[in-house]
């Protein structure tokens, strides 16, 4: 084995961020989250205040953990919007296809309305209805507010050039919504939104509370609190978690609970303690209990 | 539940095999027509190629103790896939090893270097020339060193070296698009041999001279009017797989 070591052994590595273990010693160092560890067991736990375990043993986040680690990706680990966006919206549209695979729509073709807000949660979105169409879904997109960003713009111009139509009016009626459509996606505010919501977004979302096909939220249920969730506002019948669960889905009491957004180095989970139960083989989604 | 086909009758129409023009025109019309930005396609194809590495080689059909993968990567944007793939490949639990001589400039691509380097994956600063030290540390290697783009009469070193070291081994090799000094066309009888083609969006000419095992398509994003306007003719994806066998 002393070829393999000296291949691996430090002689050989310009990168000093290895850790990687000599040849011959065991697993790899970095740790794979154990179903154990994410249930209770108590390993990997670092017992510090950030801790905070859902139902599940997986981390709830607060908003301002959601947000460092967000920056951390970017700043640290140079991820790009674009990468981290592409790999978000592709793991909402593969859980909305294994909770409600085409064939479980009373409607054909199966129509989705994807509601788009005007921040990353709306890119999330996008990207989520390019992928739908592709895997056989009828998406329409509304995207009232739109950044006047390069890569919003270049994900709107995909979708359109794949004849996604985009609806220049939200329909006035929750009947409406319900017979064109047989499903909604909530892409209208993420882990960022504070503070009250502003038009139109607020009569999308009373119109949406009143719809009775489901609906599935990306990341946050939209004007919903990041922490504290909102009894009064919509209930959608899916939530989708990017990266980590908010603490605001403690409230969540829809069908499906999905997390999405398998792009969180073993460093940075470890790092705020996120005990994440581990993804499936290769899937990019995992149903939460 | 995939793009319905332009013809109506029970015959299927054959793959298409692209030209080096009719790969370039595609990637052009995805840029500038439908304005996917270049770090999203390398993302994509990237993913997809890892999803391909899998389907191949499952982590319990590896045969060493370690699942080591090593990926050698070119200067451009074929190696910046290759950067991709290793990444995703360590979120799936391989253990890939990078071999990266010529980094590229492009600063597009740096971060896709800064990725895997904060994510643990070590970068070797040689290949050994000793081909029995790769086939006993490593599964499979990954080349992702020239893609559609390159043109095999201007292989320069290192990449003549590294091919001609590639040449011998005995473990699988996967190429990702084009087997790395092949034309994109008429291939080269001199050349390396993979065993696992993964042809990225749709497969080159090159491809039919491929003689491997595994022949895998990756990359289900392409738009229904692009497949129409080139006649592609592309196979079904299963289910929401991206990659599909040929």
């Amino acid at each position: 084995m002393s070829g393999l070591r000296a291949l691996l052994g430090l002689g050989l590595l310009v990168s000093s961020g290895s850790r990687l273990a000599a040849a011959g010693g065991g697993r790899c160092p970095v740790q794979r989250v154990s179903p154990a560890g994410a249930w209770g067991a108590g390993r990997g736990r670092s017992g510090s205040a950030m801790q905070n375990p859902g139902r599940s043993g997986v981390t709830h986040l607060s908003q301002e953990e959601a947000q460092a680690i967000d920056q951390e990706l970017f700043t640290e680990y140079k991820f790009s919007v674009d990468q981290l966006m592409e790999l978000a919206g592709l793991s909402c549209a593969t859980a909305i296809a294994k909770a409600y695979p085409p064939s479980s729509f009373t409607k054909s073709p199966p129509t989705v309305l994807i509601v788009c807000g005007p921040g990353n949660n709306g890119g999330d979105g996008l990207v989520c209805a390019r992928h739908l169409k592709m895997f056989g879904y009828e998406p329409s997109v509304h995207y009232p507010k739109r950044p006047g960003k390069a890569l919003f713009e270049g994900l709107t111009t995909q979708c359109q050039k794949m004849d996604i139509p985009f609806l220049s009016e939200f329909p006035s009626e929750a009947v409406l919504i319900d017979e064109l459509y047989g499903l909604v996606v909530d892409a209208i505010f993420g882990f960022s939104f504070k503070g009250a919501v502003r038009e139109p977004f607020g009569s999308i979302l009373r119109t949406l509370e009143q719809v009775t096909v489901p609906i599935a939220s990306i990341d946050i249920p939209s004007g919903w609190d990041v922490e504290k969730g909102s009894p009064d506002g919509l209930q959608p019948d899916m939530l989708i978690s990017l990266t980590a669960p908010k603490k605001a889905a403690q409230h969540f009491a829809g069908r499906y609970h999905f997390l999405g957004g398998r792009f969180v180095p073993m460093a940075l989970q470890q790092k705020y303690s996120l005990n994440l139960p581990p993804y499936p083989e290769t899937d990019c989604v995992l149903q939460l209990p | 539940m995939s793009c319905p086909s332009t013809q109506s009758g029970e015959q299927i129409e054959p793959l298409r095999y692209l030209s080096r023009v009719e790969a370039e025109a595609i990637e052009k019309e995805l840029l500038e027509d439908y304005k996917f930005g270049r770090q999203q396609l390398i993302e994509i194809w990237g993913h997809a190629s890892a999803m391909a590495v899998t389907k191949v080689f499952p982590l319990p059909s590896l045969p060493r103790k370690q699942p080591t993968v090593l990926v050698v990567c070119g200067p451009d944007q074929n190696g910046a896939i290759g950067l991709v793939c290793a990444r995703h490949l360590r979120v799936f639990e391989y253990e890939p090893t990078i071999f990266y001589p010529k980094r590229s400039l492009n600063s597009l691509y740096r971060d896709f270097t800064t990725q895997c380097e904060k994510m643990d994956i070590p970068f070797l600063s040689y290949l050994p020339t000793e081909v029995q030290l790769i086939n006993d540390a490593y599964n499979v290697v990954i080349d992702a060193i020239l893609g559609a783009d390159a043109e095999p009469g201007e292989v320069k070193e290192p990449y003549t070296s590294i091919l001609a070291t590639l040449k011998q081994i005995r473990i699988p090799i996967v190429s990702l698009d084009v087997p790395s000094g092949w034309d994109v066309e008429t291939g080269n009888s001199e050349g390396i041999s993979p065993d696992v083609l993964v042809s990225l969006a749709a497969p080159k000419q090159c491809a039919t001279r491929f003689l491997g095992r595994h022949h895998i398509l990756a990359g289900r994003f392409l738009p229904y009017d692009v497949q129409k306007k080139f006649e592609l003719n592309l196979p079904e994806y299963p289910g929401t797989e991206c990659v599909v066998s040929l």
